[in-house]
């Protein structure tokens, strides 16, 4: 009886330890996503289409409309110029239409502004503002953010009159750090100088990546020649089409899209800020390569904001952060578009036929890797009042079998 | 003691050494007083030293040394990123409308039915399309024609904005002599059908076919403006468009072509944007089509130059670049522009020529058209007027230009030489020797102020400009046109002119001594060219540097002489100077019918302002 009881103790606390373990680490029930083209004209078609790419990618991982902001300053796709009319491609030859039947603009037109971005970070909008263009995040929250334009060395210019500073973006995140916004923001920005955009932030849990260094140019990457102007910028088209890599189902960490980063490629060196971030990018192997190699003229590795703090994090034995954690979704999602590879559209069609393949159905698990063999950790992910009620039931059980055991002793 | 403290006390304590002792107000009065004396007394270099560095300068305009490369400052205008369309069956088309178009010319069609064949051919097409006649009355009441326009409305806007493509009947060969236009007639009606079946225009496009060279789209322009020119009569327009932002002014003259000419001076000396001309040209290249200046597409022959010289790349690229400038200032200068296209710009309308320079090949409709499309698709990318780009510049090339900063300096250093001249012998107006009454006495001669008769130098200089006025009301009258011995007339006046100013004056003022009459008639003549010049500059940069090489040096070395002789060459050297070009029969009628016609301003000016301040200098001479 008595050593029933302990083994039972035993087994009940190493299943504690290790929920407690995973609690530690990133914990989100809901992923959204804030996506801004703050740039107008026709001109910047390429803008409009950067952001339409992220959106579609976001909404291909399992992200819903409902939880994305779409802000488009301008409507390309209703340009009087535009020759096709309603569409809006990322790729020369025009092989997927972005604009779509299926989109939802939250903000469009002059609604893009700087005030409204910063209140909808926030959440300090007027009553009057629906649902659709609010962020409904909370304590648990992990939010994409990606920001595109014309920008300069700590400002982003939105619309042609008005610029949003980093001092800006970081003071709004941490409002929504001490208002209980997020738990995880991963902030990705493509403009000129874009590392600078990210420089001023101080909140915790925020992971940030910028497509050049100060004093750098981002470079648009093709034209279409019958739109007539720039279809997609270049950091931009190649995150894409790293990001055609994964489902939802993918075990990718940022690491394996931050060394995806290809300079001579891309014409600019991207950065990374991680200092900020409790977690470790990913696995020791590919991470410590950032910045390294081929096109990187950078002295000592590229930008890097937190390298050396990043052993340390791996140390703690804290889940390395996937890209899934940031642009899938763990809840209930109805996926459109499953079926297409967009990979065909930036290869020219000259695709691996794996990637033509649909990708396998979506299946509810978002399992961290557990470091004892106990199952179904996934459920705890889908139901986040049960680890606490287990826990509990648990804990008074076992308070109950000793304290039986001490009573049954003294009688 | 503290010791940066103490050492900026004995730092301090130094500085007071060096400081003069005494009043610091009369030491700076001293100081200025001293300055002044240096200038004053160093005039005489400091003025020939501005001189030369002015021509100098004017003469190193077309050197590679201050032009750069040019470059576009507009970004919405993505010169050269589409693909285009027009092809052989666009080609095909244009060979028919000029196959139908030298059937009319060699019936010897009016304009009517001229215009009548273009508008419906634009009706067929389905545009909105009319017609407009118009009639010059006054001077050259035997100008009228009638114009031929169609509308291409913006399938997906509002109309409020418009882009021109024109084509006048009579092309600019040889400055508008009669050869007929028709292969640009024919581009234009062939590229209306063509951009027809493209909802991608986000303007209005206005198709002008101008009758007769220059004179039907300035008829057809003051129309759409509302600006009555008194001497034009021209039917109200039936359709209308929204603010015209780009004009391109397509002229195809010969059969075939090797070159793409650019053409750009519009009348009085205004530039489109360079934007426009930037894009043009890059367009040009990109579809395989050379471009040129004007219709330079040889290189300048430098046959009395030695073989080593005139091989020299840096002296081919002067030599090519300055029979380029001297172009431009011809154009300029005379406020005429170089084409058509020079018309819009009085009304903030950026346009130029594509000329094609006639040749045997090996380019035709087909490239044209093609470059035409690609142009069409940059100015259709416009979100606002051309504003960016440099509205002061001077092309040496197609591709490399002088910025303001670099050719502006030429004429204002020389207008500041005049300016100093001015005020130096303003100054020793003021004085005269004393005649000294013991001769023996040694020492320095005595100055003595003396007065300045201002005013009536100001009236005789007054009276020079209302006499240029009254020889200007008598060219632009018809009475000038029908008298061919009216210049000589007009000359015998100002030979006449000293027998009777001087006798007025004297009779007037006895009392003022001469010489200090003409020093400060030279002195207000000096200033007031200085004055002129600096402010043509910014106006008509070309004028301004021919009145800089003209009035320059002749207006400051004017002075009275004791010699009859001396005096009379004198004399008619200013007056040939500044009233010589009366004598060019061909010239003044051109200057008239450009006053009269297109409201150049070049003959008032030299009648008004640039005559006159040579007569004062004359005067200068013989009073």
């Amino acid at each position: 009886m008595r050593l029933l009881s302990l083994s039972f103790s035993l087994f009940t606390f190493i299943l504690l330890l290790s929920l407690s373990q995973s609690h530690a680490s990133s914990q989100h029930t809901n992923n959204w996503a804030v996506l801004v083209c703050s740039s107008r004209y026709w001109f910047n078609y390429r803008h409009m289409a950067n952001a339409l790419g992220m959106y579609r990618t976001v909404k291909r991982l399992g992200i819903p409309d409902s939880n994305i902001i779409l802000m488009l300053a301008d409507d390309a796709a209703c340009n009087e110029r535009n020759r096709f009319a309603g569409s809006v491609y990322a790729n020369p030859g025009r092989h997927l239409d972005l604009y779509g039947e299926n989109i939802e603009v939250d903000y469009r037109g002059y609604e893009v502004t700087v005030e409204n971005f910063l209140r909808l970070l926030t959440g300090r909008l007027p009553p009057s503002f629906p649902r659709s263009k609010r962020l409904l995040t909370d304590s648990s929250s992990n939010i994409f953010i990606y920001l595109t334009g014309h920008g300069g060395n700590e400002f982003l210019k939105f619309q042609d009159n008005e610029e949003v500073s980093a001092h800006d973006i970081a003071d709004a995140f941490h409002q929504m750090y001490e208002g209980g916004r997020y738990n995880e923001i991963f902030f990705m920005v493509d403009t000129c100088q874009a590392n600078s955009m990210y420089s001023k932030f101080y909140s915790p849990g925020i992971l940030a990546t910028g497509s050049s260094v100060v004093g750098e140019n981002s470079y648009s990457h093709e034209n279409d020649y019958d739109i007539g102007v720039a279809v997609i910028d270049s950091y931009t088209h190649y995150v894409l089409e790293y990001m055609e890599k994964v489902n939802k189902t993918s075990r990718l960490s940022m690491a394996d899209l931050f060394t995806s980063y290809d300079v001579p490629k891309i014409g600019s060196h991207p950065g990374v800020r991680s200092d900020l971030f409790d977690r470790p990018l990913g696995p020791e192997h590919p991470m410590n390569e950032y910045g390294l190699g081929r096109g990187w003229t950078v002295e000592g590795g590229g930008e890097w904001v937190g390298r050396e703090m990043e052993a340390e994090k791996r140390g703690r034995g804290l889940r390395e952060a996937l890209i899934t954690d940031f642009f899938g979704g763990v809840v209930e999602v109805d996926v459109d578009g499953e079926g297409e590879s967009v990979l065909q559209l930036f290869e020219d069609l000259e695709c691996p036929p794996v990637f033509k393949e649909p990708t396998p159905p979506p299946i509810k698990m978002y399992s961290p890797p557990p470091p004892t063999p106990v199952s179904s950790t996934s459920l705890f992910d889908e139901y986040p009042f049960l680890r606490p009620s287990l826990a509990f039931v648990i804990l008074g059980a076992l308070f109950a079998f000793v304290f039986s055991g001490v009573i049954s002793g003294r009688s | 003691m503290d010791g940066p403290t103490f050492r900026l006390q004995v730092f301090l304590r130094n500085l007071s050494f060096f400081r003069p002792k005494g009043n610091p107000n009369l030491a700076r009065i001293n100081r200025r007083r001293a300055l002044f004396s240096l200038i004053a007394r160093r005039i005489t270099i400091l003025k020939l030293a501005l001189f030369i560095a002015g021509y100098v300068w004017m003469l190193s305009i077309p050197s590679t040394r201050l032009d750069r490369g040019v470059y576009f400052d507009e970004n919405a205008l993505q010169p050269g990123q589409v693909n285009t369309y027009w092809n052989w069956k666009e080609v095909h088309d244009a060979d028919h409308f000029l196959e139908e178009l030298e059937t009319l010319r060699d019936s010897n069609a009016t304009s009517e039915q001229r215009s009548q064949y273009i508008m419906r051919e634009f009706l067929k097409i389905g545009l909105s399309a009319s017609t407009q006649n118009y009639e010059f009355t006054g001077l050259h009441n035997d100008i009228n024609g009638t114009n031929t326009y169609a509308i291409l409305s913006s399938p997906r806007v509002s109309g409020a904005e418009a882009t021109v493509i024109s084509a006048s009947w009579i092309s600019r060969m040889d400055e508008g002599n009669g050869t007929l236009n028709l292969r640009g007639v024919a581009t234009v009606l062939a590229l209306s059908r063509y951009v027809k079946q493209y909802s991608l225009w986000a303007r209005d496009i206005i198709f002008i076919i101008s009758d007769g060279y220059m004179e039907g789209m300035q008829a057809w322009l003051s129309e759409y403006h509302g600006v009555t020119q008194s001497n034009i009569r021209a039917q109200r327009l039936d359709l209308s468009s929204g603010v015209i932002w780009t004009a391109l002014n397509i002229d195809y003259p010969g059969h075939s072509l090797s070159h793409l000419g650019i053409f750009h001076e519009g009348l009085n000396g205004r530039l489109p944007n360079q934007d426009l001309l930037n894009s043009f040209q890059h367009i040009s290249r990109r579809t395989g089509v050379s471009v040129v200046l004007y219709d330079h597409k040889d290189e300048p022959e430098l046959r009395w130059l030695p073989e080593s010289i005139r091989t020299h790349p840096e002296i081919k690229t002067y030599a090519a670049q300055a029979r380029n400038l001297w172009r431009h200032v011809g154009y300029q200068a005379s406020g005429r522009g170089s084409g058509v296209h020079g018309l819009f710009h009085q009304y903030r309308i950026d346009a130029f020529t594509m000329f094609a320079v006639p040749s045997a090949g090996p380019h035709g409709f087909h490239s044209l058209g093609r470059v035409i499309e690609s142009t069409m698709r940059t100015t259709n990318n416009l979100l606002e007027r051309l504003h960016a780009s440099f509205f002061f510049y001077v092309l040496t090339s197609f591709d490399r230009f002088v910025k303001i900063g670099n050719y502006l300096p030429s004429a204002i250093l020389i207008s500041v030489a005049m300016m100093f001249g001015g005020l130096q012998v303003w100054v020793d107006a003021a004085w005269t020797q004393r005649l000294q009454e013991k001769p023996q006495t040694e020492g320095p001669a005595r100055w003595i102020r003396r007065r300045r008769p201002v005013l009536e130098v100001v009236f005789t200089m007054l009276g020079t400009h209302l006499f240029g006025a009254a020889t200007f009301s008598f060219m632009s009258s018809r009475r000038y046109q029908s008298l061919s011995s009216a210049p000589f007339f007009l000359c015998l006046a100002v030979y006449l002119l000293p027998l009777v100013l001087p006798t007025l004056l004297r009779s007037h003022s006895n009392n003022s001594d001469p010489p200090s009459r003409a020093l400060v008639l030279k002195a207000f003549n000096l200033c007031l060219s200085s004055t002129v010049i600096s402010i043509i500059t910014v106006l008509n940069f070309s004028l301004a540097a021919c009145l800089a090489v003209a009035l320059g040096i002749p207006l400051s070395i004017a002075s009275p002489s004791s010699n009859q002789a001396i005096r009379i060459a004198n004399y008619s050297f200013y007056v040939v100077l500044g009233f010589g070009w009366v004598l060019l029969e061909e010239t003044t009628k051109q200057m008239i019918w450009n006053w009269d016609v297109l409201g150049v301003w070049l003959l008032p000016f030299l009648c008004i302002v640039y005559f006159p301040l040579t007569l004062q200098a004359a005067l200068v001479c013989i009073i």
